[in-house]
């Protein structure tokens, strides 16, 4: 079981995440779409800070011997999820960024040819 | 045939009017566009001061993105062909008509210049030589392409080959992946030998280093592409 000063300190820490996100999300610095496995991972700590008895029974169910080690993997979990979430979203944006600077090419082209049909007769 | 010679240039100063004025001199009936890809130096300027169609990326997309420009150019504007022909110096603009040549008898929808049919010209080092072969082995043992040089980027399209290659074409280092691609798509591919020269000015983009990541990055875009395509059969 979490030792009572760690569970304070993970509840203050906690609190923090929750009114930076809160903060972030109110001045739209930060999209509902991505801000929701962020969300996710608050209310999954969360609940294991409320709740000590939890992080045990996990520890035991998957054969971690040191309860603090389940957290630190939960943890992780939490992040990696986030940084795939984070790459889909690099290589969607980079996909549109890409058909957007071909199609400005070809705009620009078509607009050239236009300027130069208008400026001879 | 109406057929466009798609040019992608990046960096390009030292090299581009030699390889213009080649294609004018030996394909004078064909319509060619420079891909200037966002290039630092003075390309695009250049191009334009000398008359040279240029389609002017804003940002630097990587050959990938920037072939594929030319490839939506040709399809936009009705091309029955594209030729993709490098700026630096390394393509013959005299092997263009014998590289069109099975696309006019419909014999195929993608003919690639290879270094390796006849042993002629500039063939490139021994340890690049045996990356291509292994990577030509490995996209023959997965998907049944039969292509010797497939890094090579000389390379004519007819339409089939242009639509699909404006839909989908890979990012970085995308040669032997969209010869793959097109290869499961069912399109018809030959193959051809030209001669090349050294590259004539300026520098290659492959250092050792990026030899390295070149080599891992295709081998798994192969082993992907293989796995995440459905095999269409080839229509013949």
């Amino acid at each position: 079981m979490l030792s009572k000063n760690a569970q304070i300190v993970m509840l203050i820490a906690l609190a923090v995440y929750t009114a930076v996100l809160f903060l972030l999300l109110r001045q739209k610095r930060l999209t509902l779409r991505y801000a929701l496995l962020w969300i996710f991972s608050d209310i999954l700590m969360l609940v294991l800070a409320v709740f000590p008895r939890i992080l045990p029974w996990f520890a035991g169910l998957v054969g971690i011997y040191d309860h603090t080690n389940a957290l630190f993997a939960t943890v992780i979990f939490c992040l990696i999820l986030i940084q795939m979430a984070l790459t889909s979203a690099i290589s969607g944006l980079s996909e549109k960024v890409k058909t957007m600077a071909q199609t400005n090419a070809l705009l620009e082209k078509r607009l050239r040819e236009l300027e130069e049909r208008e400026s001879k007769p | 045939m109406k057929t466009l010679v798609i040019i992608p240039a990046y960096n390009e100063e030292e090299n581009i009017v030699a390889t213009v004025e080649d294609l004018r001199a030996h394909c004078p009936g064909l319509d060619l566009v420079v891909v200037n890809d966002g290039s630092a130096d003075g390309t695009a300027a250049l191009c334009r001061r000398r008359g040279y169609p240029v389609l002017d990326l804003p940002v630097n997309l990587g050959i990938g993105g920037c072939v594929q420009t030319g490839y939506r150019y040709a399809r936009d504007r009705g091309y029955d062909a594209a030729v993709q022909f490098d700026a630096d110096g390394q393509h013959m603009a005299g092997y263009i008509p014998a590289l069109l040549a099975p696309l006019e008898r419909g014999e195929a929808d993608l003919v690639i210049g290879s270094r390796f049919l006849d042993k002629e010209g500039f063939r490139s080092g021994a340890v690049r030589r045996l990356g291509i072969g292994f990577l030509s082995a490995l996209a023959r043992a997965l998907c049944g392409v039969e292509v010797r040089d497939i890094t090579s980027g000389m390379r004519a399209a007819d339409r089939a080959a242009i639509d699909f290659f404006a839909r989908e074409y890979a990012q970085d280092y995308p040669e032997p992946e969209s010869v793959l691609a097109a290869g499961l798509s069912g399109l018809r591919i030959r193959e051809i030998a030209v001669e090349m020269r050294p590259r004539q000015g300026g520098e290659s983009s492959i250092t050792p280093l990026r030899g390295v990541y070149y080599m891992i990055k295709v081998s798994l875009a192969l082993v992907l592409g293989r796995l995440f395509r459905r095999r269409i059969g080839h229509a013949e």
